[in-house]
């Protein structure tokens, strides 16, 4: 009986190494296609990157001609933000500091209200030497 | 750099905006000041029925050309002062009472509105440095629109006009809290067409009516000028600055004129 359990053990055993090789074949091909699936995942992603980038830069131009800070638009900004563009109507093109001068506040703040305006789309600025002009187009 | 702009609002019609505007202008240049009037109310204009007797044949260039940038302030202002035997200068400038032209403000874009708001901080220069003007008035529209708000961001002073009618009063108030609070812009209310009676009050009860409004607001009350009827009754043609300048009207107003002046 127990010779008999061998006999039927040992030729399972063979069995698995068969099994084995045929089990390492089947993920070396697996494998195969997740790399390729990888790779394909990477230029996908790719594409995405640039189509969203395209597609944003598209939509900040669009924003940016749309917006306008006219006199009901004002009335709408955070008062801070306000005061900035207020200041710019008067200067016409101003750097932070001329801002800050206007506004009696500090040219950091006027720094950071300012470019959040170009961010916004409000307004625009542009560089002559080392200084920052601001204006409204 | 010199010279103040003062623009004359109301929350709506009928308050006396043009009687007190242009009043307030002949009484400044009959003072020797330079003074430029310039109609804003691009929807309903006024200046031209105030100025009327032949002053379209002057008019080469209404303001609706210069805020089209059609033309500079320059050639849009017409100088009356010679007409009125004024000591200072009077110029005026006209907006277009022609249907087209009122449509054609009604349909202005956004950017356009961008474009009036700088154009009309843009004048101060020409009219201050070039021209020599003291005040420049802007006679607005009433209540919050396009032409009235552009003028009063771009002025250093409001004048408010109201009666005493609860309507007119809870009208600025709303145009104060949601308007003149958000720019932070210098403002004084002046109590125009208020009941005749007030004219006998004793001083302690007019000033008690004047702390009131104050209180109700939160502006100073720079005068209380009272109904009179010959007012009412004057021509929209005639100056009274010029035809009857001892009237009581003008005395107020005189007095309304002295203290803008002491206002930086």
């Amino acid at each position: 009986m127990a010779a008999g359990e061998i006999a039927t053990k040992k030729s399972p055993t063979l069995d698995v190494n068969v099994l084995l090789k045929m089990l390492v074949d089947e993920l070396n091909q697996v494998n195969k296609k997740l790399d390729l699936v990888i790779e394909l995942s990477g230029k996908i992603l790719k594409t995405q990157e640039e189509f969203l980038r395209r597609i944003t830069k598209k939509s900040y131009r669009r924003k940016a001609i749309k917006l306008a800070p006219d006199a009901m638009t004002l009335l709408s900004l955070p008062s801070s933000l306000r005061k900035t563009v207020m200041a710019l109507y008067k200067l016409e093109e101003a750097t932070a500091e001329d801002l800050a001068r206007e506004t009696k506040r500090l040219r950091a703040v006027e720094s950071a209200s300012a470019n959040q305006l170009v961010r916004m789309g409000y307004i625009k600025k542009k560089r002559e030497g080392r200084k920052v002009y601001f204006y409204i187009e | 750099m010199k010279g103040k702009v003062i623009t004359i609002h109301s929350s709506r019609g009928g308050t006396g905006k043009t009687v007190i505007a242009t009043n307030l202008a002949a009484t400044y240049a009959n003072k020797g000041l330079n003074i430029a009037l310039l109609d804003l109310d691009f929807r309903a204009p006024s200046l031209i029925t105030v100025f009327s007797k032949g002053i379209r044949e002057l008019v080469k260039h209404w303001l609706n050309d210069f805020m089209n940038g059609r033309c500079t302030i320059e050639q849009a202002l017409i100088d009356v002062s010679g007409e009125y035997n004024l000591k200072g200068r009077l110029l005026i400038g006209l907006a277009n009472p022609a249907i087209e032209a009122i449509r054609d403000m009604m349909g202005k874009s956004r950017a356009w509105e961008v474009t009036a708001v700088k154009r009309l901080f843009s004048l101060r220069s020409t009219l201050f440095n070039d021209m020599n003007i003291d005040y420049c008035i802007f006679d607005t529209s009433p209540g919050i629109q396009y032409s009235s708000i552009n003028a009063v961001i771009s002025s250093d002073l409001s004048i408010i006009v109201t009666t005493l009618d609860s309507l007119d009063i809870k009208g600025v108030q709303k145009m104060l809290t949601e308007f003149y609070d958000a720019f932070e812009k210098r403002t004084v209310v002046l109590m125009n067409k208020v009941f005749p009676e007030t004219r006998k009050w004793s001083n302690g009860k007019q000033k008690e009516l004047i702390t009131q409004m104050e209180k109700a607001l939160k502006r100073p009350i720079i005068g209380v000028i009272p109904c009179y009827c010959d007012v009412l009754q004057a021509k929209r043609s005639s100056l009274l600055a010029v035809e009857k300048s001892d009237h009581p009207f003008l005395r107020n107003l005189q007095e309304v004129a002295k203290k803008l002046e002491h206002i930086d």
